[in-house]
């Protein structure tokens, strides 16, 4: 395979511990100046894949390449163009903020005259002009949280790896912090892996999906938006009577299931529906049970990450069931 | 090179910002103070040898507290994923803090010349058997540092590499007293050349034996390359 213009390449990656398979022949590419957004639950496989990448650990089988450079023979070159920040940031507590960004740009290869500018540059970035002479050990967690950004950020790397960025901040940092993000990834390239889908939404150009170690789709935002509307899900809060509502629901054209989920000492029952149909499907099930009983509260439930894994999970079942 | 010397730098300023550098220099310090007066005042001799042999075992117990943080404390803290992901090699990772490591050691053995002025002012000691038994000092430290190195690097408890590296550093320093129990000559020449305590005596009574040095070089080598073995294989 030959990808000119990507800057993160991964051909049938698996990655074993022992007869653990934790990765299993995962295959994507992330271009310059494109954010891709990482999307799993805990144990899905997101953060072994971020460290293949970054070079904390190697591929069983497979092949990994970032800016041109096997990460198997030619890790050092590669990580002279990766910015990684892990999961919990890589901060030396006894240092102070400074002395940490000057070894880190040492590091990576800043030449002496453009040191301060460079640090500079990423505290501005990550707003930490306030605690810059701070011993990093008396630093809030959003702080913590931006200085292991400001480190990646060191040296212009041609590629970002960001293992939950935003995990810890306030909703103005998080703001903040995706604004560095997608600034960086308009002449970048970006991976990021999150638990929150809107991140994912509202930065990145592509998503991808990670289950058990298997990517599952890797699709633009608006794409698995589409996945998503298939399998939207309808709650009431209804006083009526379970069969009853249970048969007037089934009734609604559009509604494929109900779920009886709970009811309370004045008799309102709390249902969800499952429903097939985008259009209008909320009015429709509104209009037939208010009706005849007191509709205390309706709402389309927003979709979620588990909505998607869902769709994609039954579908690789439903490919795999022979014909 | 640029590497090896951004880890050495940053290794010193966690020395010196944390409590370990002044801890291990005021410790050794003392009990070396208090092992010169004891030797010289008591005895009356104007030699550093039963001073030197006593900084030698205080060594052993405080080597391993300036290594054991080396590798276990970046394990610990996450640190360690952000060294292996810079660009930097395994084996400038390892030089790096073992250099940091061994400047106390140098730092503790420039603090103990204090006890060479009485000497001087009251006696005429022999500088070169002095010169000599400093020259071991500092190589059994590098030895015992580049141990306690490779214990850090593969464990994520402190503790647990102080542990192991003190009682390694206590086998290698009484080995020797095996050759008495050794029939085979091979055996005992064997016991012998590993034991740490006997190539220092060495170097003590003003000896600077090729056989020595190297003894203590190679065993700093092997172990360091134990430790960037170990990172890579990591990997």
């Amino acid at each position: 395979m030959n990808f000119p213009s990507a800057a993160i390449v991964l051909e049938s990656v698996s990655k074993r511990y022992g007869s653990h398979t934790i990765i299993r022949d995962v295959s994507f590419t992330v271009d310059r100046g494109e954010i891709v957004g990482f999307l799993g639950p805990n144990g899905a496989g997101k953060t072994t894949t971020m460290r293949l990448i970054a070079g904390l650990t190697a591929a069983t089988t497979g092949r990994v390449t970032v800016a041109g450079y096997d990460m198997a023979t030619e890790n050092v070159e590669a990580a002279r163009r990766i910015g990684y920040m892990p999961e919990r940031p890589p901060l030396y507590d006894t240092l102070d903020v400074s002395a940490y960004l000057r070894f880190v740009a040492k590091v990576k290869g800043v030449r002496r005259a453009a040191l301060s500018g460079e640090m500079e540059r990423v505290t501005a970035a990550c707003h930490l002009e306030a605690v810059v002479r701070q011993e990093i050990c008396k630093l809030s967690k959003g702080y913590r949280q931006r200085l292991g950004l400001a480190q990646a950020l060191l040296g212009t790397p041609e590629v970002l790896l960001l293992d939950e960025p935003t995990a810890g901040l306030d909703p103005a940092q998080i703001q903040e912090t995706r604004e560095v993000i997608r600034d960086f990834g308009r002449n970048h390239a970006v991976l990021l892996s999150t638990h929150i889908l809107a991140e994912a939404t509202l930065i990145c150009q592509r998503v991808a999906i990670i289950h058990h170690g298997q990517l599952l789709a890797i699709d633009s935002p608006s794409g698995l938006q589409r996945a998503m509307a298939q399998t939207n899900r309808v709650s009431l809060q209804v006083t009526a009577p379970a069969d009853e509502l249970r048969a007037e629901l089934l009734s609604v054209k559009g509604v494929t299931a109900v779920r009886m989920l709970s009811s309370d000492r004045d008799g309102r029952r709390t249902v969800e529906c499952q429903v097939d149909s985008d259009h209008g499907i909320e009015a429709t099930i509104a209009r037939a049970v208010a009706a005849r009983w007191d509709l205390h509260r309706l709402e389309r439930q927003a979709p979620t990450l588990e909505n998607i894994f869902l769709q994609y999970v039954a579908d690789r079942s439903d490919a795999s069931e022979p014909a | 090179m640029r590497g090896t010397l951004a880890v050495y730098q940053k290794e010193l300023a966690i020395y010196f910002r944390s409590p370990i550098a002044y801890y291990v220099v005021s410790v050794f310090l003392l009990g070396t103070g208090y092992f010169f007066l004891y030797n010289v005042f008591l005895t009356g001799e104007t030699t550093m040898a039963g001073t030197l042999q006593n900084m030698g075992i205080l060594l052993l117990t405080l080597a391993p507290v300036i290594s054991m943080r080396l590798f276990s404390a970046e394990y610990g803290a996450g640190t360690a994923e952000l060294l292996l992901t810079l660009p930097l090699t395994p084996w400038q990772i390892v030089l790096g803090k073992y250099l940091g490591a061994v400047t106390i050691l140098l730092l503790i053995s420039v603090g103990t010349v204090v006890d060479l002025v009485p000497l001087y002012l009251f006696g005429t000691p022999e500088t070169t058997t002095i010169l000599a038994g400093y020259i071991g000092f500092v190589l059994l430290g590098m030895a015992c540092l580049a141990v306690g190195e490779l214990f850090s690097v593969l464990t994520h408890n402190q503790i647990v590499a102080a542990l192991i590296t003190a009682a390694v550093l206590l086998g290698f320093w009484l080995v020797g007293h095996l050759q008495d129990f050794q029939r085979s000559d091979i055996l005992r020449s064997l016991v012998g050349y590993l034991s740490f305590a006997r190539h220092f005596t060495d170097f003590i009574q003003g000896l600077v034996r090729t056989e020595a040095v190297a003894f203590y070089l190679v065993v700093s080598a092997v172990a360091l390359t134990l430790s960037a073995s170990y990172l890579q294989w990591r990997r």
